[in-house]
């Protein structure tokens, strides 16, 4: 099967320090792929190469089997890929509702000359995005927080709408950054159960994460980097198993 | 009544000025102070077209002017859009007192002597009344039309794109041809009023145009309530009506002309103290 993301010989530095060093991913559709490595490893640059926020030094990126390099970031994001930030980069002054109908690939009221004619096929495309928008925050639990203001909402429902904001893009890769840093309980549960139903609707997801639990609950695949470099590519029990994560966290 | 006509029709003019300027700055978060250069753009285009060609009908004029801002504004935007903050405001301040030098400097625009003699359109008793029923209700379309456009979902972009512009535009949206649609409206109703107030006054000198202007400009909405569909036309009225309140007061010249500077100081100071986000902005 073509996998829906593939990398080859991805190279990116900053001055003297390689973030990315000949990195060769690929992720299939329905796969959900974790991203481990200690802090400085080059996964959330690695994301940032993929999305479009930094352009390679070197090396090429196919989503779906079309090269996608050179393509600025926000064409990238409405060729279908989709991301979360580690710090949720939440629109702070907007409802939650607000943040989501940011979110799909394509939206018609975002032009003045559509505001100027047409404002009822406006209407049309305003009421299914936000049924959409209802219909995710529901799966979370979150429809009673559509009209509050982002920042009243306690740090794991953020995160959660971090997340819902991304899934208003139904594109075909999904990244996600540290998803499950600071997050516990009922939203820790939620998170684990959208993205995996995210992949068994077909979306390829790639994970980056510290919390080897959620990596191995959730993820067939799992890669391991360290310097810019991917150091191990396989199975998650393979990788639990190896010396690399007990060297990594346990420093033996 | 002459006199009352005047001040109305500035109100007016001053509206649409605040209000698109509010568009730029209040709602896109771009700070740029050259919002009185493409009211010049717009007024010298309309006053020069009238001057030197006859044959084009007034409303073609200022449609002209407004066309010519809203090319001078991408001219700009294409360049100076691309850093934000600090740097666009130096990029657009150099922009204006680039221009004003030029306005002042070449002949044809009539120097530093302004450019004088542009016709009226309209003659008679009914002239006033007339100038102010067009220049009030182009003032209600601008600020019906920039609350269109920050209302629902354009305006929805517009401060996902100033809350964070990262998210925004991997979120597939282009944030840079939003500012520069932003801007390019803002400055093109600018140009709008512009041709009013050419064909109004008849008469243009390039020192209305600097950066005291700027400051005005930027006080009506600072007062009104910055990124708020009514705050600017509150802001004009204000600081257009005060300074006129105060000629009724029979001051002689000399206690006069300062009244007026620390009038507008104390209200600035006041309302950065006690109401930062103006009149008709929420407590903040």
């Amino acid at each position: 099967m073509n996998p829906v993301l593939r990398t080859e010989g991805l190279r990116k530095a900053f001055g003297g320090i390689v973030v990315s060093d000949n990195v060769n991913l690929s992720i299939a559709s329905g796969e959900i792929l974790g991203l481990i490595g200690p802090n400085g490893a080059g996964k959330t640059s690695l994301f940032n190469l993929i999305s479009g926020v930094l352009r390679p030094d070197g090396g090429s990126i196919f989503l779906n089997g079309e090269r996608i390099d050179s393509t600025p970031l926000y064409k990238r994001a409405r060729m279908g890929i989709a991301r979360t930030w580690q710090n949720m980069l939440l629109f702070r002054t907007m409802t939650v509702l607000d943040n989501l109908l940011v979110g799909p690939r394509d939206y018609p009221g975002e032009s003045v000359m559509r505001l100027a004619f047409g404002r009822g096929a406006l209407r049309a495309a305003e009421a299914a995005m936000r049924n959409r928008a209802m219909g995710i925050l529901g799966r979370m639990g979150l429809e009673q927080t559509a009209n509050s203001l982002v920042v009243d909402l306690p740090f794991g429902q953020q995160k959660l709408i971090g997340l819902a904001r991304t899934l208003m893009n139904d594109g075909p890769l999904l990244l996600l950054d540290e998803p499950m840093a600071g997050v516990e309980g009922a939203a820790y549960e939620t998170m684990q159960r959208v993205v995996r139903q995210e992949a068994e609707s077909g979306r390829a997801v790639c994970v980056v994460e510290h919390n080897v639990s959620f990596i191995r609950d959730l993820c067939s695949r799992a890669v391991f980097m360290a310097n810019g470099k991917i150091l191990q590519d396989g199975s998650v029990e393979e990788l639990i198993a190896s010396d690399i994560l007990t060297e990594l966290y346990f420093g033996v | 009544m002459d006199y009352l006509v005047t001040i109305a029709v500035l109100i007016a003019i001053y509206t649409i000025l605040a209000s698109s300027y509010n568009l730029v700055i209040g709602y896109g978060g771009l700070s740029t102070v050259a919002h009185p250069i493409f009211f010049a753009i717009g007024a010298y285009t309309t006053g020069l077209l009238a001057v030197h060609v006859p044959f084009i009908p007034p409303v073609g004029n200022v449609v002209l002017g407004m066309a010519a801002a809203v090319v001078a504004s991408v001219l700009l935007a294409g360049s100076a859009l691309r850093v934000s903050g600090d740097y666009l405001l130096i990029a657009s301040l150099g922009f204006q007192l680039g221009l004003l030098q030029l306005l002042k400097n070449l002949e044809f625009t009539g120097g530093p002597g302004g450019l004088s003699a542009i016709p009226s359109t309209i003659v008679g008793p009914m002239r006033g009344p007339l100038f102010l029923a067009i220049c009030g209700a182009a003032a209600l379309a601008c600020v019906f039309a920039v609350r269109t456009i920050v209302n629902g979902p354009y305006g929805r972009a517009i401060s996902a794109m100033r809350d964070e512009e990262l998210a925004f535009t991997a979120l597939g949206r282009n944030a840079m041809s939003m500012k520069i649609a932003i801007f390019a409206i803002g400055c093109g109703m600018a140009g709008g009023a512009g041709g009013l107030y050419a064909y109004y006054f008849q008469y243009l000198s390039p020192d209305q145009f600097d950066v005291l202007a700027s400051a005005a400009i930027l006080t009506m909405v600072v007062l009104g309530g910055m990124g708020t569909a009514f705050g600017p036309v509150v802001g004009a009225i204000l600081l257009l009506a005060i300074p006129q309140a105060i000629t009724f007061l029979q001051l002689p010249p000399a206690i006069m002309a300062p009244t007026q500077g620390i009038i507008f100081t104390v209200l600035v100071l006041l309302f950065l103290y006690l109401r930062p986000s103006g009149i008709l902005g929420g407590k903040a």
